[in-house]
């Protein structure tokens, strides 16, 4: 397996296109959005300047791009032609294929949340504890998972034509609706009480709660962890049900 | 072989697809070392008896077992190598990438060198898979299908895209395989392949077994030596309708219309006995043939009588 991991990884970093979506991206919105902000601007509510809050939502943002954008789209596709079966007629375990695109996803999500740190360590000047640095690494990074498991799932679920715009739609959704490109506060009340619940919300609060000195949110590792076992559920379901019609 | 169960055992197969019965109590065995061609038109039910036998599909009834275990088992163990007409392959990837993946994920590997070798795409070694034409990527495929020492080789057509040369070359690797002791089954659409290259022809018809045995028993089975012959004088169809062995009579006129002569082509499934039989009746043919029926002649003419029994 890790030969098809290793393969999966040579072939995400060959992909320009990809990588520019995933690690270079998520940098130029933060600066976009950070650029002209006062540093001293606070977000209503969080006591971080828009720079602290932005980094975070935009390293979840690039990690978010890296797995679900990498995985739904190929998993399809290769579905569509035929070469998950052939993978099936080799030694590799059924869930190989799964967990070796779950895998690259991960490597490739690692230096879109770096990149973003570095920018705005560099430009915003933002500056943070040395274990927060590492916390909010690690968080962003755990948290992805979720995403590339709803990632599988819709590669299991839509196909051809139909998966680019399901994901398009999830991806936007997910990253308007969960304030990975705006502060939720924004957001006029009733939509705020809809962000709430949105996985997306919850993963970049994690990386908040990090950067304000505090443990995460009981509610939003609940909702995390309530949406993780939904997509994991929801893609292994998925997968069977395609491997016995394969 | 370690082992002396069959190579492959179809008990009783059934596989439906709603209404369609695709492998209708499919019962077969192969044998270690044979070389075997799964012929049948169109929805005869070859794929789905591949998938089947690869453990890509669930029979609804009946048992598949592959070198004494299940499909998926033998598979795992590295003992089974397939190429799927099927089989996509992973793009943005070169196509040595691809096989020292496949040679990776076996257990008893080639040298990828030796594989790309064998497979005639050492030359494209470096061009990315989604840059290759139809045949190239067929012989990828196979390179994929043998990276390793497998008993077993399933190919399912596996020559479609090919040209004349490459298809020849093809199959002189896959005689090489066979001689090595393994076990090739192979679908294909070229009848010629399977009478030049199989030991045994499995004719599958609506998901049945219709026909087993070597080539030549097939084209027997099928009334497979063609007799024609004319006839000046008069002579009563129904004796030569009562010839033994015959599985087919047409007569037509050969001379003026109105005149007495005939031209009889006659089916049959021993030729000399018939002929024998057509002296005995005192008749005398003249411009008297004998030809062998190719075996396409052959799988028509056993098809075509399935179709007529059932309709």
């Amino acid at each position: 397996m890790n030969g098809l991991i290793k393969l999966e990884l040579t072939r995400a970093l060959r992909n320009r296109k990809f990588l520019f979506f995933s690690v270079i991206y998520p940098s130029v919105l933060f600066l976009l959005i950070a650029g002209s902000a006062d540093a001293t601007e606070k977000v209503d509510g969080t006591g971080l300047t828009l720079p602290t809050y932005m980094m975070v939502s935009m390293a979840s943002f690039g990690a978010l791009t890296a797995v679900l954008m990498g995985n739904s789209e190929r998993i399809a596709k290769e579905r569509q032609s035929g070469w998950v079966r052939q993978l099936r007629l080799t030694t590799l375990p059924g869930r190989g294929y799964v967990l070796a695109k779950t895998a690259s996803a991960a490597v490739v999500s690692l230096p879109s949340i770096v990149v973003v740190f570095a920018v705005a360590a560099a430009v915003k000047d933002v500056r943070l504890d040395a274990w927060q640095w590492c916390a909010l690494t690690g968080a962003i990074w755990a948290g992805s998972l979720v995403f590339a498991a709803l990632g599988v799932a819709i590669g299991y679920l839509a196909n051809g034509d139909a998966v680019r715009p399901i994901t398009m739609i999830t991806y936007f959704g997910l990253s308007i609706l969960g304030g990975l490109w705006m502060p939720t506060t924004t957001f006029p009340g009733w939509l705020q009480d809809i962000a709430e619940w949105v996985p997306t919300h919850a993963y970049a609060a994690l990386g908040q709660s990090i950067e304000q000195s505090q443990a995460p949110h009981a509610e939003d590792i609940v909702i995390l962890a309530v949406f993780f076992a939904l997509f994991t559920g929801g893609a292994a379901w998925l997968y069977r049900k395609d491997t016995l019609k394969a | 072989m370690t082992t002396t169960a069959p190579v492959v055992g179809f008990d009783q197969v059934s596989k439906s697809f709603g209404e369609v019965r695709a492998v209708d109590g499919l019962t077969l065995a192969l044998r270690p070392g044979e070389t075997v061609v799964l012929l049948g038109p169109n929805g005869a039910g070859k794929s789905t008896t591949l998938d089947l036998l690869l453990g890509l599909k669930q029979p609804d009834s009946g048992t598949v077992r592959v070198l004494g275990t299940g499909p998926r088992e033998a598979i795992v163990a590295g003992r089974v190598g397939a190429m799927l007409q099927s089989g996509g392959l992973m793009d943005e990837v070169t196509v040595a990438e691809l096989v020292s993946l496949a040679c990776g994920l076996h257990p008893r590997p080639y040298r990828v060198a030796d594989v790309l070798a064998r497979a005639g795409i050492a030359q494209i070694a470096d061009r990315k898979v989604d840059k290759l034409s139809g045949g190239q990527a067929q012989r990828v495929r196979f390179a994929l299908a043998t990276a390793g020492d497998s008993d077993l080789i399933v190919l399912d057509e596996p020559t479609t895209g090919m040209d004349v040369t490459t298809r020849q070359a093809f199959w002189a690797t896959m005689r090489e395989q066979a001689d090595q002791g393994r076990t090739v089954l192979f679908a294909t659409h070229y009848l010629e392949e399977a009478d030049a290259i199989a030991d045994r022809v499995l004719v599958l018809h609506r998901g049945r077994l219709l026909a087993d045995g070597t080539a030549a028993e097939i084209k027997a089975k099928a009334g497979a030596r063609r007799i024609a012959f004319d006839l000046t004088d008069g002579f009563d169809e129904g004796a030569l309708r009562a010839l033994p062995f015959l599985t087919s009579l047409t007569v037509s006129h050969s001379g003026p219309a109105t005149g007495p002569a005939r031209t009889v082509r006659i089916q049959s499934t021993d030729a000399d006995a018939t002929v024998h039989a057509v002296y005995g009746l005192g008749l005398y043919p003249r411009n008297l043939e004998v030809a062998g029926l190719g075996l396409e002649q052959a799988f028509v003419a056993l098809t075509t009588a399935e179709e007529a029994k059932s309709a």
